[in-house]
Formats: structure tokens, C-alpha cells, sequence
């Protein structure tokens, strides 16, 4: 198969009304290889066809070419989001060899019929690198399935749940005549029933729960009279949702979802399809599916761990409008007024990324001089120097910056996102570097806010101190640096960085963050395991079981909470199950402080043996060799994961010497 | 585009199998959610919309084309 011939063939298939009869005649003339090959040249040059995206995931089945149609069908799927085609694309994926990615298990409850969001959230998940296995609980049986004790919810073990109650089934006298002041108490009642299920889910499951808002099908009887007599329906709304927010927010896992903000944001198409409400008591559109969907995904993404950590982007006609090197650093386009204001719009947004952790860097191909000068003096900069974590100007290959921005920052290339307003560029990344997740942003910069908005791996469940500082420590990180470059040795440097360490046990206010760092880091993760939040509370609260926090600070700043342990207690033998080190202390001598702390607690307690593990994965390979490095014995291997022991009670781990501990907390 | 061809969409069969007489009694994928995407289809493929009433009785393709036909909708030499 020619090149030429591929192209032909691509070509045919973009101009033809009748495509079936092209690859029906292509396939037998040239194979279904070659049409397969035209197929996908094709939907290139037309990714919105949905049509040919059809052909295309089809031909690909019958080819054998599995990898091909899932990518083919979640294309399908984000062009064209109506029902019937998600159901097409969830029914074609059932033939399919799965693609091998990490599980998912979701359930969704519901007072009304919420299949029809099924391959919507499907779709969501596959889209997020997940395969997941989305249950629906039977219609209205959610406030029994919510109990556990022994419902099908409960032995379904779901990681995440979602729960969709409308209004008009809690709360029947909606449609009738009733003012928002008769409606109050009854509707504040239809609230408690949530919170007293949610309350019950959260006892005994583990998962994250996510409820809802409210929200009125009916407009308020009274008409435009309604905010004279006294509260309209819309105020009583308001203080139902916030209600809901607040008794959710105490309890552990719990989330409300801002349904009105979904029903605000869908694209075209009604909230409401009246007659669908009565025939097959759906109580969303169709239209909402798409929005809703993609709202859970905001969910789901954290909960599986699918989350990036660092946004890097390009200068000109991404961060302002024009190209500084040819306009000008007064001659770009960045200001209050359009063209100009929606840079403006976007870099606050990317400025309260940095406000959650999300660390931004620069890539771009620039003079340095003319960008700096932008970056510091330009009187509409929203970003300055220090709200960037890292930065690359010049005239290298993108490709090239962005290894060397991970490298800086000591983070993987599958934590890094990649915002350009080049095709080309974006296009030179995705096949350079398929890991950074490239996004496909639109030609028109007042939709690159939004577009950042909705990027689920940015999302976050929790957000914790060290979350709010994190560009910060970066910064004071580049500090360190230059003292290390100025100091003789590295004993020197240790010295005069004056480590301060503090560890204690785990509390309710940093088991967020110790369930963070287990969740996020890679590198210094001597076992990879992970625990859910819930895993790690009843851990917290059970004495078989000890978390230990660990956190640092210098003469240049606080690190925060960097480093954990959960060990498990036996009155002979301590196992540490798994110790995490943020890659940002990697070192300073943090790990062997922790661990000089648990062989202390170990000996006080009079057990004789601490004993760690080391599983290899991916990227955990800065971790090899810690435990040999403190004189641990290897038992026989077993497979690939090590065990090491050492007797603590005769011989103790040594506190690094260039360390000093927080008073008070010494062992 | 013909009705046929969107209940073959729909509903995953080949066009050529859809006849005046394909029912969700001789369909076993014409199940009650499917039958929410079809109406859902043929609402955006004609630009109409249809009661609760002509939803229910839409359950072969004779009885769709006699529904969209009394919309005024028409494919012929589409």
C-alpha cells in the first residue's frame, strides 16, 4: 500500500455522499488494510465527521485492529454526544479486547432513570486511560441500597458513587400551587432524607460519594410575583443546595455537585424533555448528558489516581495575542480589552492553578530577553517570573524543554500537561512524547480558559496546605540550588541548608495530605501500593497499625509535609508496609531520619526486628536500595518484590548527623 | 436520510434488514432505552417532535413512517 494511494483513497472518502459504497468497492479492490489506513488519513483532515468516524471504528473491528477502534470510538463518541451514538460506541466496545488500563468501579443511584448516562460516563472513563464497570442500582431503590448490610451496593464495592435524587420525587407538592414558604419545611425534610443516607453510605463504605444539587423542572407558580410575596422557589432552592453542601461537608468522602452549574453550562438543547420526564421518568435531557458526564469525570478523575501536576506553556498567542519577538514587547496583545482580554482571562485562571498545586512552567521558542521583558515590566501580566516553577526560552525543540522542565522539576513526563496554540508544535509533542497530555485547544483564545477548566486530570478532591505553597517551595527550591552550586561539598551544603525535621503520628488534619502523598508519588514509593482515604482512617484508628508524618523545613522555607510511613505493630516485628518521600526533598537525608525514627519507636517498644519492603515498578527505581543502604538483610527473594529486616534491637538506624529534630519529639 | 436507515443505526442492524415490519417484538436490541435513542434520532434527523401518545405507538418502522409522514416530514429522494 502506496502512499499515494492511502491518500486517493482519503480523499474519495471526504468527498463522497456515499461512503459504505467507497470502502464496500476499496475493500475489495485494495483490502480492508488499505481502507482501514484512507480511513484514518481521512478523519484526520475531518475530525468532526462523525459519519466517517462511524466507518472508521467499524472498519477497524473488522480489521482486528482493537487499539484502533477504542481511539476511533472515543472520538466518535466527544463529536457527536447524543445518545444514540454513545450507545452505538459502548455497544461496539463490548466486542472488544479491553485495552489492558486500570479498573474503575462506579455506581450510580438514582430516584429516576439514569441508564441513558451510562455510556456517557463510560465514554468519560475510557477518555481518562480507565475501564470501568458502571453499575446502576434499580429505580428508587437508593436509599435501601445506601444502607449497606448486605445490598447489592454494598458487594458491588464501588471506589465511587453517584448519587442523582430530582427534587420532584422528593418532594411531590412541586408541581402543585404551593409558594416557596409552604414548600420550606417539607423540602428542608427531602434534604434530611439525603443527608441521613449519605450519612449512612459514609459509615460503612470506603468509596467517595457524590449527591446531586437540586434543582426545579417547574418554574415558580407565582410568576414574576414570587420574590414580592415573600421567598421565591428560586431562594428556596438556594437554601436547600447550600444546606445539602454543608451537611455533605461533615461528613467524611461526601461531595455535592452543583447540578444548576451543569444545566447552565450544556450545549444547546433543553434541561428539560417534558415528555421523556413522563414516558420513561428520565428527569435529565439528553442534552445534559454530555456536561453531566464530563462533570464526573472531574470526579472520577482523582479518585483513579489520573491526575498531572505541572501545565506547561507557550508564549506567544497562548499567554498574550502576537508574537513578541516580531510585535514588540508593547505591540502584543494583552490588556483589558479585546483583543487582548481574553490572555487576561486565561492567565487568572492558570494563576489559581499555582492556588491548588498545579505547578505552571514555560516552553517556548523566543528570545529570552524579549520574553523576560514581557513577563517582568508588561503592566497586563497576570503570571510573573515567580509564578512559574521552571522555565525554558529559546530556540530548542519543544520536545527537548519538556524533558528537561520534568527533569527540573523532578516530576514524570506523564504528570505534565502541554498548552500551545500551535498545531504543529502540539502535534511534534504528542508524537515525541505521548505521555504529557497534550490539549487540543481551540483557534479562538476566549474559549482557552474554559477548555483548561474542564481538563478532569487537573482536578482535585482535596486541597491541602502544601497544595497552596507548592509554587512557593519551588521557587525557594531554585535557591537551594544556587547555594549548592557555591558550596565546597555536599556535607557543607547539608550542613548549611539546616534541616529541621518534625516527625509525629498521623492526625485527622494531615490524613488528607499522608493519603495524598500515597496517592501521588512515584519515585520515592518503596512498594507502589496506594490506599484509599477510607483505608487509611480506620488504619489511623487501630492499634495494630501506626502512621507516621514527616515533615521539614530549612533556612530558606517550610517543605511541609513531605514524607509518610504505615507500619504495621507486632510486639516482635514492625513491617513497614510502605514509605512515601515527596521526589522534592530527594537527598536532604529525610527518608533515613523516618526511618531512623521507626527503628527508635521499634526498640522502645521492644520489638526486635523492623522489616521493609521494596517492589519494583515503573518508576520507583530511586527508592532501590534504601534498605540495603541502611544495613538491612535480604530473606530468600521471592519473585520480584524484596524483604529486608534488621535487628533494631541491637543495632539502631542512625539519625543523619546533618539533621536537627523538632524538640519534643525525639524518640 | 430514510427511516430506515436510522432504526439500522440506532439499533446496530445492517440496512438492508430493515423492513416495514422490523417490530421491538422481532428486534431483541430495540429494548425499552433504545427505543428512547430512536425517538430521540428521528426527532433530530426530521426536526420533529413527537407525543407521548405517537411515542408509544412507534413500535415497527410502518408505524414510524405513518408518525413522521402526519409531521409532514418526508425522505423521499434523500
Amino acid at each position: 500500500m502506496t502512499p499515494t494511494a492511502i491518500d486517493a483513497l482519503a480523499a474519495r472518502l471526504l468527498s463522497s455522499n456515499d461512503i459504505a459504497g467507497v470502502i464496500e468497492a476499496a475493500s475489495t479492490e485494495e483490502g480492508v488494510a488499505v481502507v482501514l489506513e484512507g480511513l484514518g488519513v481521512a478523519v484526520d483532515r475531518a475530525p468532526a465527521n462523525a459519519e466517517l468516524l462511524r466507518a472508521a471504528a467499524t472498519t477497524a473491528v473488522r480489521t482486528g485492529d482493537h487499539v484502533r477502534a477504542h481511539e476511533f470510538l472515543n472520538r466518535l463518541g466527544r463529536v457527536e454526544p447524543r445518545l444514540a451514538t454513545l450507545q452505538f460506541v459502548a455497544a461496539t466496545r463490548r466486542s472488544l479486547n479491553t485495552l489492558g488500563h486500570p479498573a474503575i468501579r462506579i455506581s450510580l443511584l438514582s430516584s429516576f432513570t439514569i441508564d441513558p448516562l451510562v455510556p456517557f460516563v463510560d465514554l468519560e472513563c475510557r477518555l481518562l486511560g480507565l475501564e470501568p464497570t458502571i453499575a446502576v442500582a434499580p429505580f428508587n431503590t437508593w436509599e435501601r441500597e445506601m444502607l449497606g448490610q448486605g445490598s447489592a451496593l454494598e458487594r458491588f464495592s464501588p471506589q465511587i458513587v453517584f448519587l442523582s435524587a430530582a427534587l420532584e420525587d422528593l418532594l411531590p407538592e412541586l408541581a402543585g400551587p404551593a409558594s416557596a414558604a409552604e414548600l420550606r419545611d417539607a423540602g428542608l425534610a427531602a434534604v434530611d432524607r439525603l443527608v441521613v443516607a449519605a450519612t449512612r453510605f459514609t459509615s460503612w463504605s470506603p468509596a467517595i460519594l457524590v449527591v446531586h444539587g437540586l434543582h426545579s423542572v417547574y418554574r415558580d407558580p407565582l410568576g414574576p410575583a414570587a420574590a414580592r410575596r415573600g421567598p421565591s422557589r428560586a431562594e428556596m432552592l438556594y437554601e436547600l443546595n447550600a444546606r445539602l453542601a454543608e451537611a455533605l461537608r461533615a461528613l467524611p468522602r461526601a461531595y455535592v455537585l452543583d447540578l444548576q452549574d451543569v444545566l447552565t453550562r450544556r450545549r444547546g438543547g433543553q434541561v428539560d424533555n417534558p415528555k421523556l420526564r413522563h414516558l420513561a421518568k428520565m428527569r435529565l435531557s439528553e442534552a445534559v448528558l454530555d456536561e453531566l458526564a464530563r462533570t464526573y469525570a472531574q470526579f472520577v478523575a482523582p479518585v483513579a489516581g489520573r491526575i498531572r501536576k505541572c501545565v506547561v506553556v507557550d508564549l506567544d498567542n497562548t499567554l498574550w495575542g502576537g508574537i513578541v519577538g516580531e510585535d514588540g514587547p508593547h505591540g502584543i496583545r494583552l490588556g483589558d480589552t479585546a483583543p487582548g482580554s481574553e490572555y487576561r482571562e486565561f492567565q487568572k485562571y492558570l494563576l489559581s492553578l499555582t492556588r491548588r498545586g498545579i505547578l505552571l512552567a514555560i516552553n517556548s521558542k523566543n528570545n529570552p530577553a524579549d520574553a523576560l521583558e514581557v513577563i517582568r515590566s508588561h503592566e497586563a501580566m497576570i503570571l510573573r517570573e515567580e509564578s512559574f516553577s521552571a522555565m525554558r526560552i529559546n530556540w530548542e525543540n519543544k520536545p527537548s524543554n519538556m524533558r528537561a522542565i520534568a527533569e527540573e522539576l523532578s516530576l514524570g513526563l506523564d504528570s505534565m500537561v502541554f498548552v500551545d496554540d500551535s498545531e504543529n508544535e502540539r502535534a511534534v509533542m504528542r508524537q515525541a512524547i505521548p505521555e504529557v497530555l497534550t490539549v487540543e485547544m481551540p483557534r479562538d483564545p476566549a474559549l482557552y480558559r474554559e477548555t483548561l477548566e474542564r481538563i478532569p486530570q487537573l482536578q482535585a478532591l482535596i486541597v491541602t496546605d502544601e497544595d497552596r505553597s507548592r509554587t512557593r517551595q519551588y521557587v525557594e527550591r531554585r535557591e537551594r540550588e544556587q547555594l549548592r552550586v557555591s558550596t565546597q561539598s555536599v556535607a557543607e551544603y547539608l550542613n548549611s541548608l539546616g534541616i529541621t525535621i518534625d516527625t509525629t503520628p498521623v492526625s485527622d488534619k494531615t490524613l488528607p495530605r499522608v493519603h495524598q502523598l500515597f496517592q501521588r508519588t512515584n519515585q520515592f514509593n518503596l512498594t507502589g501500593r496506594r490506599y484509599e482515604l477510607g483505608a487509611l482512617t480506620s488504619r489511623a484508628g487501630d492499634d495494630a497499625w501506626r502512621i507516621y508524618t514527616t515533615q521539614v523545613s530549612d533556612r530558606f522555607g517550610d517543605h511541609g509535609l513531605v514524607a509518610t510511613a504505615l507500619v504495621k505493630v507486632s510486639p516482635d516485628t514492625w513491617v513497614i508496609e510502605n514509605l512515601v518521600m515527596s521526589c522534592r526533598v530527594i537527598g536532604y537525608g529525610v527518608e533515613d531520619a523516618l526511618l531512623a525514627r521507626l527503628s527508635a519507636d521499634a526498640r522502645s517498644a521492644s520489638a526486635t526486628w523492623l522489616v521493609g519492603e521494596f517492589v519494583p515498578t515503573l518508576k520507583n527505581e530511586p527508592a532501590r536500595g534504601f534498605y540495603a543502604r541502611h544495613e538491612f538483610e535480604r530473606d530468600a527473594p521471592e519473585g520480584q518484590s524484596e524483604r529486608w529486616r534488621r535487628n533494631v534491637a541491637e543495632h539502631a538506624v542512625q539519625m543523619p548527623p546533618w539533621v536537627t529534630l523538632r524538640s519534643g519529639n525525639g524518640a | 436520510m430514510v427511516p430506515e436507515a436510522v432504526v439500522a443505526r440506532v439499533l446496530g442492524m445492517s440496512r438492508s434488514a430493515v423492513t416495514d415490519a422490523t417490530s421491538n417484538a422481532n428486534v431483541a436490541a430495540w429494548d425499552s432505552l433504545n427505543h428512547v435513542s430512536l425517538i430521540l434520532e428521528l426527532e433530530t434527523t426530521y426536526g420533529v417532535s413527537f407525543s407521548a401518545e405517537e411515542t408509544l405507538s412507534m413500535i415497527d418502522v410502518a408505524a414510524i413512517k405513518r408518525v413522521l409522514r402526519s409531521h409532514g416530514a418526508s425522505w423521499e429522494g434523500a
